[in-house]
């Protein structure tokens, strides 16, 4: 999230699209009643389903799974002809007023593609030169803009032409959703374009998990960008995240492209550390500007922080230990199982994940795992996953893949922080002891670190150094207050949070650290080697910090109490990444000339008369800084005069919000169907899916493999969700027994149109099939789902949840359990993260 | 009673997230699903259980309602109502049901002897026994208490403390009937809920529970005008008039005996 | 049957004749053992002052002697009409025949029981009206205690609330009638200095002619002569008013 929970009080619409959030996130409903109480705010769900977040709202809109960017493009048409965006907002903080490249052309020129496309196979898919996606620049290098947004090569235009068509009958015609609701939701939207108003945008797999989800944020930001709220408190661009640290997981790198810190994995192109950092901070380059300019910094430090003195100016700090890929995009989930299936893949490890039922293609995904010689698994019950040599229809006897089960501790059972969506990161301790020899992850690879390093210090074999050289001085001891512990994941927060190596020199040559000091800010970091940080943005995390009662403690195990602003910030509980800042680009939060914006969401604002705490050459103090009740996402003392004052979004290149921004699929997000569709594409009818995305074909002639279902064996769209009374893949709810009775059995949704043309009653089995797979499911018959009027044709939607699978290891099932909806779902992802497309596919049902 | 508490119950914020039912089920050590003795299944909709039962002390229950102007899905959190005027209570020969402190009404495990008078006269089929053997009668009541052991300790009950969404609130009765007076207010006027009222205020002289509907009771399952089960006051009368007559008897027979005595010796054979 | 007395020169002689048989006295006791533990438990859950003794394990024993009480109650119809099924049918023929002597009986019953007025009370057939009372009473009772106590038992929970509080109004109230009924019959039966007799029937299955005579009148001198007496004795009473 750019904002915070607690934040959503401070709405003055909430709009929940492609999120349930009243079941995956309850608490999050605490700030959306307090906005809707004290401030009055209306509350919009956009969903296919009546969900129980929809039952919560002011106003509920109906769309077809997979057409959000015909909705958002809708909702930017509707704000621009009717005037509602944020005007002072638009031309200072975004590119709106940026030319672009004269020889750019756009979807509504080119049927459906931007200009630079190459589909070097013929088979309708390919990727763009962004050569044309440039913006102009004149003599000096500077980009030429046009603040009266009037040029037709000016990003504004460029944008009102690229959603020109998207009127409210055509968004009609493709989500499905009635012109009269499409029309309420944007006008109370569009209302928070005022400039004393902030609108709040909730989301989460509903929008990502598409072929185009991706780009499905994208118009969600556009839409907050031309409305003025991301920045402000009430407003940003907030993902609601799926599990309760994957924030962190992705903080932490936990992705293919990505070193902790979001820091770009090396790839074969930067052969070298030299080669690595010239091709991000190049001209052009991901480094070249903004706040990523420090880039070099952080991955210099996190190189010391893994190989220590084995880390020298010499060696490019041990670079050369790190592995390069080709492309990050062949180690995605999607392409993992497609190779471990053509038996490219001896082994894996996996941690706490149960792709057996939470995977795309699961039949294919869980075929995949039979081809594996070894599976070791941390986990707390023997999942689907664990026990994949256990399905139905599996003989046991035919699977060599050698499976270890290493018993896991649960959260509450390990000392240590996750972050919350709102990047706030908090420090917990153990309250529980894990049963039997269950231990916490970073003790089992404590344990595998250790056997790996003596394996290899006997024999080295090709290339041991990564692994003899890392640091691992985590050590826990008989002070540790947790027993069984192994190491300390005290000693390993500070590694993350960054340490000085030696005595550091501020700009006037005083010491500002010392050697062994635990750093406050990523500020410090060096690329001389003389700090270490394992993750750059939680810079500052576990070092002392004040809590506002008195008591000086760890960052993140703060939990004072005290709001003085009274905005929900909190400044003194946890810490939110970056700095402690809690809205991030609050640059935004005041105007261009540094005023506070009306509406008394008071932010940051400039105050020049502040001494800003450093001298001038004549030793007199320099005025003027950023105050408020946040601490500044900013350059403290640069005013909003000063070159690049309104500049706000500090980690693009140029620090202007990005209405126009390259992605795979091009500069603008345009409508394209999912993969497996009802319909064509109404807008570009030759170009129905995204073109940049990767279709992979194996065995998809047979049972178990990649094929793509047709409308006319499977007219019904699915989509696939999640209920508050389970958790993701199941592990961790369907083994118990309060979650279970509450929610015992697979079930299907379907409307009562449906279920009457099928002859299906309520609560009768039913078989769904899709072109990968068949499951069976109890028929929920309901209201809240009603057929779509696309493009003039009745569709009808279902929904199911994926938490089920037949139980896992036989001697000690789920209590719940159930077929797994990805056994429909096809193995097809985001043409930028190839996150699966989950969210709508083809199937049929009938009764079973 | 002026240190009288209830429940606040916000059907508006609620969103069902079942946090209330298992809260209840973890603090008073209560079952879920157990495989060959308590199996749920799923029959067509979200609620599970199906009804309260001697496991299950509160549970949400679903109900699409279409009126035409607004669809709504309603949530409604059950449990007992915490009567002023308990039938329960009045109908059980152990007092294994009390009126506690507070307004609670309280349950005592070892006083209950099974009988079961509790769960057939309860206007709201809310007490549920648990039948340890059908044979002999060997049973045990149960039903919600209000967390009595929390909350004669000044804590709140477990459900209050977990929900989400702030839709649950305990304290002085009267002000919770407040609380929900003016969230109605709200509902009505500025959330479009034209029928949303306070239930529990009036009803059966007043209950533990005060609800915050945005629909009418009906739509939720609820007893508009729930009274008074009329067998439960002909009990009431019916014990005394008993023992009188019992009583009666017993006195007539004796003063006949006296004169009969006296009168009477043998029959005067002929 | 007649008793003689051992010395053979006696003056007088009782004439027993018999009322009960063996089966009928035994059952008629075990009837009695399992009314009044049934009475009693019954008693202790229906009485707020007795909620004491009603609660915890010793209420559920309370009950479990109430149901097993009620079974051996319940039985014994069952054991009389498998055992005796022509008695048991001449008898029930007998119960339920009322007419005017019974009002008689019931207008005379006061001044006869109490105030010791002999010769007020009209003839009798083998079972006396109140008898024949109490016999209804009782059939009476154990049907409505079987059905609706057999429901309260075994479909509690099964059927509807109403139906049980209805079936449990049905149970006190046939409580009520059946339990003053038994205390009227037990000061009758056994209390009574007239009716001495009627428990040794009981216990012996015998009443003493002279008894017979004057209690059961068309029993004795069989109807036609036991209503000849007493219009006869009416008409010379009349006369003397």
């Amino acid at each position: 999230m750019t904002n915070h929970w607690v934040d959503l009080k401070n709405s003055d619409v909430i709009m929940l699209q492609g999120s349930n959030a009243a079941e995956n996130h309850p608490a999050s409903f605490n700030w959306i009643h307090k906005a809707r109480e004290d401030r009055g705010a209306k509350l919009i769900v956009v969903d296919p389903r009546f969900t129980r977040s929809a039952a919560k709202a002011d106003l509920y809109a109906p769309i077809r799974s997979g057409t959000d960017i015909a909705f958002w493009g809708g909702l930017m048409k509707y704000i621009i002809d009717n005037d509602l965006y944020h005007k002072e907002y638009v031309v200072s903080f975004t590119n709106a007023a940026n030319l672009i490249h004269p020889e750019y052309q756009g979807p509504e020129d080119l049927d459906g593609l931007f200009s630079g496309f190459a589909d070097d196979d013929g088979d309708g898919f390919g990727k763009y030169d962004r050569a044309t996606w440039t913006y102009q620049v004149d003599a000096e290098g500077k980009t030429i803009r046009d603040e009266t947004l009037q040029d037709p090569m000016c990003v504004f235009q460029l944008l009102k032409q690229h959603y020109a068509r998207h009127d409210l009958d055509t968004v009609s015609a493709i989500t499905g959703c009635p012109k009269d609701k499409l029309e309420q939701a944007y006008a109370l939207y569009a209302s928070t374009g005022a400039p004393e108003k902030t609108g709040t945008i909730l989301y989460a797999m509903g929008q990502t998990q598409h072929t185009v989800g991706s780009q499905n944020v994208r118009a969600l930001a556009m839409v907050q960008l031309l409305l003025g709220n991301i920045g402000r408190p009430g407003g940003g661009v907030n993902a609601l995240r799926g599990e309760s640290n994957v924030q962190g997981s992705t903080d932490q790198g936990l992705l293919a492209h990505l070193l902790p810190g979001y820091l770009p994995i090396p790839t074969t192109g930067d052969p070298d550390f030299t080669a690595y950092v010239e091709n991000k901070t190049k001209p052009g380059g991901a480094w070249s500007g903004g706040y990523w300019a420090n880039g070099p910094k952080f991955i210099t430090s996190m190189l010391k922080a893994w190989w220590g003195e084995h880390a020298t100016t010499e060696n490019g700090f041990a670079y050369d230990y790190l592995p390069k890929v080709d492309s990050a995009a062949n180690h995605y989930h999607i392409a993992l199982f497609e190779a471990m299936l053509a038996g490219g893949i001896k082994g894996i490890w996996i941690m706490g994940q149960n792709p057996a039922v939470g995977g795309p293609n699961a039949r294919l995904e869980r075929l995949a795992l039979q081809q594996l010689d070894w599976l070791a698994l941390n986990d707390l019950f023997q999942t689907e996953t664990a026990a994949f040599w256990q399905a139905p229809g599996v003989n046991p006897a035919e699977v060599k893949t050698e499976v270890f089960l290493l018993p896991a501790a649960d959260g509450m059972e390990k000392e240590g922080s996750i972050v919350t969506s709102g990047r706030l990161i908090q420090w917990r301790p153990a309250v529980a002891a894990a049963p039997g020899e269950a231990l916490p992850d970073h003790d089992i690879i404590t344990l595998v670190v250790r056997k790996l390093k003596e394996l290899y210090a006997a024999d080295a074999g090709p290339f041991a150094d990564p692994i003899l050289h890392l640091t691992w001085e985590y050590d826990g001891g008989p002070t540790h207050p947790v027993v069984g512990d192994l190491i300390d994941i005290n000693k390993v927060a500070r590694e993350m949070n960054g340490y000085a190596l030696a005595d550091l020199l501020g700009p006037t040559g005083a010491v500002v650290a010392k050697k062994g000091d635990t750093l406050s800010t990523f500020g410090a970091l060096t690329t001389d080697g003389t700090t270490a940080c394992g993750c750059w943005v939680f810079g500052g995390y576990v070092a002392l910090a004040p809590d506002g009662e008195g008591n000086t403690l760890p960052a993140s195990k703060r939990r004072g109490q005290k709001d003085p602003s009274g905005l929900g910030l909190y400044p003194y509980w946890g810490f939110s990444w970056p700095l402690n800042r809690r809205i991030v680009y609050n640059r935004c939060s005041a105007d261009s000339a540094g005023n506070r914006w009306p509406g008394g969401k008071d932010l940051i604002w400039w105050d020049a008369n502040a001494d800003s705490g450093t001298k001038d050459a004549e030793g007199k103090p320099v005025l003027g800084k950023w105050v408020g009740n946040d601490v500044p996402d900013f350059v403290v003392t640069r005013g909003p005069a000063a070159a690049g004052g309104n500049d706000p979004f500090i980690m693009r290149t140029d620090g202007k919000g990005g209405l126009f921004a390259a992605m795979n699929e091009g500069p603008f997000p345009t409508h394209y169907e999912p993969v497996e569709s009802p319909t064509g594409n109404a807008l570009y009818p030759d170009r129905a899916v995204n073109p940049v995305i990767k279709i992979f074909t194996t065995n998809s002639d047979q049972s178990v493999g990649d094929a793509l279902g047709t409308p006319d064996r499977f007219p019904i769209i699915a989509t696939t969700y999640r209920v508050v009374e389970h958790w993701q893949a199941g592990g961790m709810s369907r083994w118990l027994e309060w979650l279970a009775e509450a929610q015992p059995d697979m079930f299907v949704e379907l409307s009562e149109e449906l279920a009457k043309e099928k002859g299906v009653a309520n609560g009768q089995k039913v078989k769904v099939r899709s072109a990968r797979g068949e499951i069976t499911a109890v028929a929920i018959v309901t209201k809240r789902f009603k057929p779509f009027l696309i493009n003039g044709k009745t569709v009808h939607e279902i929904g199911m949840p994926w938490h089920f699978g037949w139980g896992g290891g036989t001697d000690a099932p789920a209590l719940a359990t159930g077929d797994a909806a990805n056994d429909l779902t096809p193995h097809v992802g985001d043409g930028n993260t190839m996150i699966p497309e989950y969210k709508a596919f083809l199937v049929d049902l009938e009764r079973a | 009673m002026s240190d009288r508490l209830a429940m606040y119950i916000d059907t508006s914020k609620c969103m069902a997230c079942r946090g209330c039912q298992v809260a209840c089920k973890q603090w008073n050590d209560r079952r879920g699903y157990v495989p060959g003795e308590r199996e749920t299944r799923n029959t067509g909709s979200y609620e599970n259980p199906l009804s309260l039962d001697p496991e299950t002390w509160t549970r949400i229950t679903f109900h699409e309602l279409d009126d035409g102007e607004r669809f709504q899905w309603l949530f409604l959190k059950e449990g007992c109502m915490h009567c002023t005027h308990a039938a329960c209570v009045e109908v059980c020969p152990t007092h294994a049901l009390k009126y506690g402190p507070h307004g609670i009404v309280t349950y005592e495990r070892d006083l209950c002897n099974g009988c079961g008078y509790c769960s057939q006269f309860c206007p709201f089929h809310v007490p549920k026994l648990e039948v340890i053997n059908r044979l002999t009668g060997e049973a045990k009541s149960s039903k919600c208490v209000f967390c009595q052991d929390r909350t004669t300790n000044g804590l709140k009950p477990a459900c209050v403390k977990t929900c989400p969404a702030g839709a649950l609130d305990w304290g002085e009765r009267d002000g919770m009937i407040a609380q929900a007076q003016s969230r109605v207010e709200l509902l009505r006027s500025a959330q479009g809920f034209a029928q949303a009222n306070v239930y529990g205020e009036t009803q059966l002289g007043g209950l533990g529970r005060i609800y915050v509907l945005t629909a009418p009771p009906a739509a939720y399952g609820l007893p508009e005008n729930p009274k008074y089960p009329v067998m439960a006051a002909v009990q009431k009368v019916l014990q005394p008039l008993g023992q009188v007559a019992f009583g009666g008897t017993v006195l007539a027979a004796i003063t006949a005996w006296i004169i009969a005595r006296r009168n009477v010796r043998m029959e005067e054979v002929e | 049957m007649s008793v003689r007395l051992r010395d053979r020169d006696s003056a007088i002689a009782i004439r027993w004749i018999p009322k009960y048989t063996t089966l009928e006295r035994v059952l008629h006791w075990v009837h009695t053992a399992a009314f009044l533990p049934l009475a009693l438990t019954g008693f202790a859950i229906f009485a707020p002052w007795l909620s004491d003794i009603a609660q915890g394990a010793a209420g559920t024993h309370i009950r479990l002697i109430h149901r097993v009480a009620a079974i051996i109650f319940g039985g014994v119809p069952v054991l009389y009409a498998i055992l005796q099924p022509r008695r048991m049918w001449m008898n029930a023929k007998e119960f339920l025949s009322f007419g005017k002597y019974d009002l008689l009986w019931l207008k005379g019953a006061f001044p006869y029981y109490v105030l010791g007025r002999h010769g007020e009370m009209p003839p009798q057939p083998r079972f006396n009206t109140g008898e024949r009372l109490t016999a209804v009473v009782l059939v009476l009772g154990t049907i409505v205690f079987g059905i609706t106590g057999l429901t309260m038992w075994f479909l509690k929970g099964l059927m509807p609330a109403w139906l049980f509080q209805l079936m449990l109004f049905g149970h006190d109230i046939m409580f009520l009638i059946t339990f003053i009924m038994f205390i009227i019959h037990f000061y009758l039966a056994v209390i009574h200095p007239m009716m001495w007799q009627s428990l040794v029937s009981m216990r012996f299955g015998v009443v003493s002619e002279s008894y017979a005579r004057e209690h059961h009148a068309l029993w004795y001198y069989g109807e036609k002569r036991a209503k000849e007496m007493w219009e006869a004795h009416q008409a010379a009473h009349k006369d003397q008013t």
